[in-house]
């Protein structure tokens, strides 16, 4: 028995490495560094964050200040606070409320999703990875799916948070809402799909741009001053041409687009796009970053 | 609002990235601490030699060539590694080493010709961490993870069992090193965690790049142990160096490139002889003159500041011959066998390096 023998693999059935051992490995890449916990905070605060800005709006929505107005205008808003009352907006307002984080929280589910590659390359870990498996496609492959798992745990933890907020919010407001209504859950399962598609879009991008901190800052910058550049595009295009469609073509600002696609009624335009339209653009920057991400690592020599 | 919360995450981000910087370069100019004792290296009864079979082990290189941008960093290079033998990799810097071991193992794709380990490119393996071990950089693991960590990914990956890491952390020494995050390692530890990584699937043919870098002494002689035991196994053990005494100690065969291009290849002793044919011979003769004089016109006479006398051009037998033809007396006669070092200085010389 010397130190060149193992006992270990001697014992062993060689199973070779599977797809699910490989999603497994990617998983535990994440979860033996801090980030992943770290990232679960700020998925937190933020939450906390939208839920007072949230629970705000909505307290004025529902009770609307009358001090000051003259009658023409008291009407208005006290006609404005009953509609705010009515069933539809009533699960709109629970819908948002459950919802609250995903404004940010999805920025760190990209971010986990750049992470999960880019971390390969800073850290020179690529060429371990890329000798274990040779064939790439299964890796990344098994990268989609540890960063989607991980987009789906920020959300859990941040849908975790509404869940305990919204009922005690709600009650206080005095309003009955039933979470388990269709519209409710069917925000909140699409925002599970805004998570796991921004993890998705993450690593596409940490694929494409290969640099931790560049990768990173371009994700960041793509999602929160994306919006404001296509607004002002999508406004000048408007000026010109004046149709109502133009409006809602700021939907392929993908922040944008997760946010129609959750909660469409959360945009504050004239024309605001559907629902489904948010949809197809979510999908379509998924599917197109995925397979950026795909034919890239096939391709390129890791170095 | 939204305004306010978008400076609010920039800045968060910002101050995070900066903060892990400066966790990773505090963390890692603290990193010295001594080395943990290195396990003795005991060679087996042979287990391994009976189950390997050779052909398995044979890394086979044909007319391999890589080009980048106008560079062509390996030019048609062929060679062949056999196993049960330490096989040593040599060349000046930018001679193209690295691009030729990322190509055996199908991290860069060649631009024409064959790498082949067994007569299986690295890609087409089932099961490439049982066949082949790799050292490629040694700095190469997450910052913050634990050495075990790292190897327990790599086991995950490749479906070895998970103890196999803690065995293999046994091997080089780092069981106590293995629960502590990478970041607080020394080279030499960074080093071994390398070597541990290739071991872990008990592989027929490893391939190292500069192991013994940042290794102390006692860690150098300890991975000429590992590797000689190794290839006594039978295995395949390919090494690339820049420490060619060390080479000289080690390898059983060499093979030599510069500029991309295959210069030598064979045992340690063919290499050597290539240049000790035309090398000088050590001459102690009371009577230099009448030497000089009896040998013939190829023969140059050199004497250094110590009063030795060297002879290049012809060989010991001829000065011998030469020398009881006219009756000169000799002390001694010595064939310089040049070493390693020089060798490869020579056979390298006037190539492009660094290109």
């Amino acid at each position: 028995m010397t130190l060149l023998d193992s006992p270990a693999l001697a014992g062993a059935r060689r199973t070779g490495s599977t797809p699910g051992r490989l999603v497994m490995a990617e998983i535990m890449k994440i979860r033996t560094t801090n980030t992943w916990w770290l990232f679960i905070g700020g998925v937190l605060v933020f939450t906390s964050l939208a839920l007072a800005r949230n629970g705000a709006r909505h307290h004025f929505e529902l009770n609307p200040q009358l001090d000051g107005l003259n009658a023409s205008d008291k009407a208005q808003v006290l006609a404005q606070a009953a509609q705010a009352h009515t069933p539809g907006s009533l699960d709109a307002i629970a819908g948002d409320m459950m919802t609250s984080g995903q404004f940010f929280g999805v920025l760190f589910a990209m971010i986990i999703g750049v992470l999960v590659v880019t971390n390969e390359y800073a850290h020179q870990t690529a060429t371990a990875t890329f000798m274990a498996n040779p064939r790439r496609t299964r890796v990344i492959m098994a990268k989609f799916v540890a960063a989607a798992c991980f987009g789906a745990l920020f959300w859990l933890a941040s849908t975790l948070m509404n869940v305990i907020v919204t009922p005690i919010y709600l009650h206080s407001e005095k309003v009955s809402v039933a979470l388990t209504d269709w519209a409710v859950v069917r925000s909140v399962l699409l925002n599970l799909l805004a998570f796991v598609m921004w993890a998705i879009f993450g690593l596409g991008l940490g694929t494409l741009v290969r640099s931790q901190i560049g990768s990173v800052v371009t994700g960041m910058a793509t999602y929160l001053l994306g919006i404001a550049a296509v607004a002002v595009v999508v406004q000048l295009i408007y000026l010109v041409y004046h149709h109502a469609w133009v409006q809602s073509a700021i939907v392929v600002a993908p922040a944008v687009a997760s946010l129609v696609m959750t909660t469409p009624g959360r945009i504050d335009i004239d024309n605001p796009p559907p629902q489904w339209a948010g949809l197809v653009v979510m999908l379509a920057y998924t599917v197109a970053f995925g397979a950026i991400g795909v034919i890239l690592t096939r391709r390129r020599d890791v170095t | 609002m939204p305004i306010l919360l978008l400076l609010i995450l920039l800045g968060g981000a910002t101050a995070w990235w900066v903060l892990r910087g400066k966790g990773g370069r505090s963390a890692s100019a603290s990193a010295g601490d001594a080395d943990p004792g290195l396990p003795d290296v005991v060679l087996g009864e042979g287990r391994g030699s009976a189950t390997r079979v050779a052909a398995d082990g044979l890394i086979s290189v044909s007319g391999l060539t890589k080009r980048y941008k106008g560079v062509v960093a390996v030019d048609d290079l062929s060679f062949v590694v056999r196993p049960g033998r330490v096989t040593g990799f040599l060349g000046p810097n930018g001679a193209g080493k690295t691009t030729t071991l990322r190509m055996i193992l199908g991290l860069a794709a060649p631009s024409a010709g064959t790498a082949t380990i067994g007569g299986v490119g690295y890609g087409d393996l089932a099961e490439p961490l049982r066949r082949v071990g790799g050292l490629l950089e040694a700095s190469a693991a997450h910052k913050g993870r634990t050495g075990r960590n790292h190897l327990r990914i790599l086991c995950r990956s490749a479906g070895i069992p998970l103890q196999r890491a803690d065995e293999v952390l046994e091997l080089v020494g780092l069981t106590p090193a293995g629960r502590r995050k990478f970041k607080g390692y020394s080279l030499g530890m960074r080093q071994r965690l390398g070597i541990a990584a290739a071991m872990i699937g008990d592989p027929q043919v490893l391939i190292l790049d500069e192991p013994a870098n940042g290794l102390d002494p006692d860690g150098i002689r300890w991975m000429r142990d590992l590797l000689k035991a190794l290839a006594l196994e039978g295995r395949t053990v390919l090494v690339s160096s820049h420490l060619l005494a060390e080479m000289q100690v080690l390898a059983d065969d060499l093979v030599i490139i510069a500029a991309g291009r295959l210069v030598v290849s064979g045992t340690v002793a063919t290499v050597l002889n290539s240049i000790a044919a035309t090398g000088a011979t050590l001459v102690r003769t009371p009577d230099v003159e009448k030497l000089s004089a009896a040998l013939n016109g190829d023969a140059a006479v050199t004497i250094d500041d110590s009063g030795d006398i060297y002879v290049t051009g012809v060989d010991a037998a001829a000065i011998g011959e030469a020398a009881a033809r006219s009756g000169v007396v000799l002390h001694q006669l010595a064939t310089q066998r040049p070493d390693l070092e020089g060798v490869f200085l020579e056979l390298t010389k006037g190539k492009a390096a660094i290109r």
